[in-house]
């Protein structure tokens, strides 16, 4: 794997990004691991490529430009609702070949949920961490955690008001737990202070903690929240 | 050395520890660290994408056809075989497994070097992988890495 570092183009404007500059035991289990799991044929080295291709380029920048669209084009926010699939397309995901070399791992319905001003969602996977990563990329820590997964559906205004996220009593909140056939995106009201905003402008406030529904966009807030992690007070057992 | 599995008791797992691997969890240096040392401001490990990578194919990811089978065999309609038999390491399981480790023998290490401990755990645990063979290949990639 290589090392964080960026190039220097010899034009003077791009410095070298620091690396760094040993390497950790982490990164020659997570190698040698790899390694041995081709070598004993759990799975081939090409699909590992594949696969850590896809991871690279995945992010929740698709997802954020969906809601902008929609905000902005009444139209294309129906699309949104009656065939997410070609929506996705507009904004460069294609949910029907998502990794691109035909091995459909994320193969699902993608679900668009609407707030309102009295509606809110948030969505949960309560067996794993399922998630939309196509158009949405990586589950944050705290999505994959039982803490989060179990508390959600049972106290979601409390768990959402630890997000800072507290909404007032009349609105209504209802969590979407992800399965085996749907993933979902909830698309927020936009919020005001941001008429006249251009495509891009409202993109940048969508963030992924808007986009799972643990927080409200806002002009001047593009960044998500860091949120503790902790422990189920009950151990996870499944079996 | 031993690996252990798991051992149940009344309904719970016990986890037995891996020498191995509590040695780098006690000795590796987390991302975190290093990154705050050199001054990189990459919030993930360059490592963690291939770790995404190597999960996806081992399970070929979720809701694919082998996530399917595990559904048919939590819901009784398929038995056990049927699964164990589709991929080396079924989705779910690796998931839950991942969900326990985390929160009992590598509780006290980040995201995602504790990921990347439990899925080691978990493929020697089933003797996918061997903790010996592991040994001797960390210490041939350290000095292949370093050798330049």
């Amino acid at each position: 794997m290589s090392h964080d570092h960026d190039h220097d183009h010899g034009d003077g404007l791009h410095k070298p990004a620091a690396m760094v500059e040993e390497v950790s035991d982490f990164e020659a289990l997570e190698i040698a691991v790899r390694e041995l799991a081709i070598e004993k044929g759990l799975f081939t080295a090409e699909d590992h490529r594949r696969f850590t291709e896809f991871a690279e380029h995945i992010g929740p920048t698709p997802a954020a430009r969906m809601v902008a669209k929609a905000w902005l084009d009444p139209e294309y926010k129906k699309l949104c609702f009656s065939d997410s699939i070609k929506a996705s397309l507009a904004v460069g995901v294609d949910w029907l070949n998502p990794t691109g070399f035909g091995t459909p791992s994320d193969y699902t319905d993608l679900r668009v949920l609407e707030d309102t001003p009295t509606m809110h969602h948030v969505v949960v996977c309560t067996l794993c961490s399922c998630y939309p990563r196509p158009i949405l990329g990586f589950q944050p820590e705290w999505y994959r955690t039982p803490n989060y997964r179990r508390r959600l559906v049972r106290w979601p205004r409390q768990v959402l008001a630890e997000f800072g996220l507290s909404l007032p009593p009349d609105v209504e909140i209802r969590v979407e737990d992800s399965n085996q056939k749907c993933r979902f995106i909830v698309m927020p009201v936009r919020p005001a202070g941001t008429e006249g905003w251009t495509e891009d402008q409202l993109t940048e406030i969508v963030t992924r903690d808007c986009l799972i529904g643990v927080a409200l966009p806002k002009p001047g807030v593009t960044s998500n929240i860091k949120l503790p992690v902790h422990k189920a007070v009950k151990p996870p057992h499944h079996h | 050395m031993t690996t252990n599995p798991s051992e149940k008791t009344a309904g719970q797992t016990t986890w037995t520890p891996v020498p191995l691997l509590e040695d780098i969890k006690e000795h590796g240096r987390v991302w975190d660290d290093l990154a705050t040392q050199y001054g990189v401001t990459n919030p993930d490990p360059p490592w963690k994408t291939s770790l995404d990578g190597m999960c996806d194919a081992l399970g070929t990811g979720n809701c694919s056809p082998a996530m399917a089978l595990e559904k048919k065999w939590l819901d009784g309609s398929i038995g056990r075989g049927a699964v164990e038999g589709a991929v080396a390491l079924p989705l779910l399981e690796r998931r839950w497994e991942e969900d326990e480790l985390s929160e009992t023998l590598y509780q006290d290490v980040p995201f995602p070097e504790r990921q990347l401990l439990a899925l080691t755990h978990s493929l020697i645990k089933r003797g996918l992988v061997s903790e010996q063979d592991l040994a001797k290949r960390i210490k041939e990639v350290h000095e292949r890495l370093n050798a330049a």
